[in-house]
């Protein structure tokens, strides 16, 4: 008997290929969907740069020196705001306008703010670097923060390897370090002094007699962008160098002097500082709640806009649609009277989320009362006609819940309801621009974490209006197969 | 001298091929104001193809379908048409009265004749104490008769009905037959197809059968038997084991345990009977009977099954 019943169920899954589907193939395309995302997103970060700005108040040249290092990073895509803004130096206002429009823009995960007075040498003089986020890419705070410290680093490294393998023979004859030299030493420049500037070094002192073969190789060894790695240069120079101006470093007991007087670690903290800001957290509660708020409300919006939108397929097996259609409503009426009702019920829905999001997590639904009604409106415009045209596409209720499953959470995945956009690679984004769960996060986020005004919304108004227009359109030719069977 | 009364609903020579075979081969029938049409066939002769094709739900591919505009009807200038489709086409989440309201709505009909309509019509499907009450909780018949309810709120001319009493017990099936004869009494046209042939021969004005989406038959009882069959009534007589001889004016089926004489009146019958009166051994079963539409049925469209 058992077996018997097995066998019924067998019969009843081989029988029906859209259960089939639900059952073998559903989680063929969400393991590749979520494939897709973490394999070229988070886990290997191989093509998902973080996008950065920056943005000096006057163009120096350790700011250009910093922004060529973070543009020469391959995990960063870096702009300069001051591309387009004349070389003279801007005020605090101006500055802060920059910053405020790039992050409105919601094009970078972070905002790098230089000083304008950063000194050549940072070994002594202390250095303020800014981090303006937002908050929605916490992941790029921690990141470019120890960018841009090991930048620092090795600036501050190259410049004391500089003054030790720049000795001068003081009047005595005796090799001496020259403690206050203070240039940038970059490897190029180590590299002359090797090789060219033998003149300049005693006889029988060149750089090998302080260092040892190995320590020059580590130390003169350069990433595909010439650039020497902290970790390498803090394996040659372990600790901050406090050199006295003048050292006899051709006496063992000297060197040893020199490296028992230092015992620090090597770190940069004392002079380059990094602060890190962030204006939406000032003036927002919780802005990320907003955010989720609106992920989840739109991929159930999708979910009950196709469940109401199933009702015209239920009227059509019972033959309530035959009825209707031979009363004084015709078939546009149908499906516009549906479409105005999923779209209502949609507003609803969504505000009902928001509002419970009000109560309980405060994310200033009332200050942004305007925007989040042209997003719901337009989200819930959208999404009715897509429920409807879904409807009117699938040929039985069943058909329906097959497609609807599949396609809402492959848009819900792509779209960033499930997993933030921010964390997908540059590819899985542009992806997730056919869906409207991107387009009306993408709006939500404005509005909520951004504080866009309603103007700011004009792109993702568009195209979801557009998107509700054009389904429409299609929902009202494919349901003349009800009008003349 | 009265002239005859114009068809309210003619179709002429209507053609239609759905998914992929030609459903209806030429139909062409009148329909006249206060008749009660019952259209019979065997399943997938047409029957539901030309009922969607009356209603608009389906686009001949030729022919006329003319409805006639009666001289009172509204500025829409169509004849009004109510359809009852052979599924339970109302809402089971509502109650009777939701529902009557948002279908007379949909009719056009609303505020206070709305309102009177609803309680006329709850009257004369007796669901006037189930007004409350969900669609879902309600019997079989009484949502059968909900059913034809909703379609006649806006008092249609030509009512279609698609099989109408499917599943209901005999009480509810009488009760529906006492509502169409109430709205054919009020000039209504009622075109019903059915599959029962009991209440075609005694309930319907007419009859026609479909057979292959061709009327094979059109008219009352005793003319469809008189133009398939020939003589109206019969005599018959069954034996349990086969028998051999020849009898006078009798019919032996292929076994040779039945025999069937037919005859015009009942004024044959003594002379069938003294042919019975010669048989060598007792038959098990005499039996003398009109024919039925069934007969009429079956002579025209074989006894061969057509699904």
């Amino acid at each position: 008997m058992i077996l018997t019943i097995l066998r019924i169920m067998y019969l009843r899954l081989r029988n029906n290929p859209l259960e089939l589907l639900l059952v073998f193939v559903m989680p063929v395309i969400f393991f590749s969907i979520f494939a897709a995302i973490f394999s070229n997103g988070i886990a290997t970060g191989s093509d998902k740069q973080l996008r950065m700005a920056v943005v000096c108040a006057e163009q120096t040249p350790v700011g250009t020196e910093l922004r060529e290092f973070l543009e020469a990073n391959s995990s960063l895509q870096c702009t300069s705001l001051n591309d387009n803004l004349s070389t003279q130096r801007l005020n605090d206002v101006t500055v802060s306008s920059l910053i405020r429009d790039a992050q409105n823009s919601g094009r970078y995960d972070l905002v790098i703010k230089l000083p304008c007075d950063i000194p050549s040498d940072t070994t002594h003089a202390p250095v303020q670097v800014t981090l303006v986020t937002d908050g929605h890419n916490s992941m790029a705070v921690a990141m470019v923060s120890s960018i841009v410290k090991a930048f620092f680093s090795q600036k501050q490294a190259r410049a004391f390897a500089a003054k030790l393998l720049r000795p001068q023979t003081n009047e005595n004859g005796t090799v001496e370090v020259a403690a206050e030299t203070s240039s940038p030493g970059t490897l190029a420049g180590l590299e002359m002094q090797k090789s060219n500037d033998s003149s300049f070094f005693h006889a029988a002192k060149t750089p090998s007699d302080f260092f040892s073969e190995s320590q020059i190789q580590q130390l003169m060894t350069t990433d595909e962008y010439g650039v020497i790695r902290v970790g390498e240069m803090a394996a040659v120079v372990p600790s901050r160098w406090a050199l006295q101006k003048s050292v006899d470093l051709t006496q063992p007991q000297s060197l040893n002097a020199v490296h028992q007087k230092v015992p620090a670690p090597f770190e940069i903290d004392d002079d380059v500082s990094l602060v890190v800001e962030n204006p939406q957290a000032m003036s927002q509660e919780n802005p990320r709640i907003a955010m989720y708020a609106a992920g989840i409300a739109v991929l159930f919006l999708l979910f009950s806009a196709t469940g109401n939108a199933a009702a015209l397929l239920e009227e059509e097996e019972s033959g309530t649609l035959d009825r209707i259609l031979v009363s004084k409503a015709g078939l546009f009426h149908i499906i516009s009277g549906k479409w105005l009702g999923i779209l209502l019920l949609g507003c609803v829905q969504i505000s009902v989320m928001f509002l419970w999001a009000e109560v309980i997590f405060r994310i200033q639904l009332w200050q942004h009362l305007d925007g989040f009604a042209v997003m719901t409106i337009c989200t819930a415009a959208a999404t009715s006609s897509f429920a409807m045209l879904l409807a009117t596409v699938c040929k039985s209720r069943a058909q329906l819940n097959a497609a609807s499953v599949v396609i809402i959470l492959s848009m819900s995945a792509v779209g960033g309801s499930m997993i933030p956009r921010f964390v997908m690679s540059d590819q899985m984004q542009e992806i997730g621009k056919w869906t409207f769960n991107a387009w009306a996060l993408d709006g939500y986020q404005k509005v909520f974490w951004y504080q866009s005004p309603v103007s700011s919304l004009q792109t993702e108004v568009m195209v979801l209006l557009g998107s509700a227009v054009v389904l429409g359109m299609l929902t009202l030719i494919f349901s003349q197969r009800w009008k003349h069977g | 001298m009265t002239e005859p009364p114009s068809p309210i609903l003619t179709l002429n020579n209507v053609r239609k091929k759905y998914r992929g075979c030609e459903a209806l081969k030429g139909i062409s029938l009148q329909l006249f104001p206060g008749e009660l049409l019952g259209f019979f066939g065997p399943n997938g002769a047409g029957k539901t193809t030309m009922i969607r094709c009356i209603s608009g739900l389906l686009k001949p591919d030729s022919g006329q379908i003319r409805m006639q505009v009666s001289a009172n009807s509204d500025a829409t200038k169509t004849a009004r048409l109510g359809l009852v489709p052979q599924n339970l086409a109302v809402y089971h989440d509502l109650t009777v009265q939701q529902n009557l309201e948002v279908f007379g709505r949909l009719e056009g009909v609303t505020g206070r004749p709305l309102q009177t309509r609803i309680a006329e019509v709850l009257d004369w499907a007796a669901l006037k104490d189930r007004t409350r009450s969900l669609v879902k909780t309600l019997s079989g018949g009484m949502q059968r008769r909900l059913n034809i309810a909703c379609s006649v709120l806006h008092r249609p001319s030509v009512l279609l009905l698609d099989e109408p009493t499917v599943g209901v017990d005999p009480q509810s099936r009488e009760r529906i037959y006492t509502m169409l004869d109430d709205l054919t009494a009020q000039g209504a046209a009622v075109l019903l197809t059915t599959h029962q042939l009991d209440e075609v021969e005694t309930r319907c004005h007419r009859i026609m059968v479909i057979d292959h989406g061709t009327i094979v038959a059109d008219g009352k009882l005793p003319d469809l038997v008189r133009q398939t069959i020939g003589r109206p009534h019969r005599v018959f007589v069954r034996f349990d084991q086969p028998y051999h001889q020849e009898l006078a004016a009798f019919s032996f089926d292929e076994h040779r345990t039945s025999a069937m004489c037919p005859i015009d009146s009942m004024q044959e019958l003594p002379q069938v009977l003294a042919v019975l009166k010669q048989l060598d051994r007792e038959p098990s079963q005499i039996d003398v009977r009109s024919f039925g539409l069934q007969d009429v049925f079956l002579a025209l469209t074989g006894r061969s099954l057509r699904e």
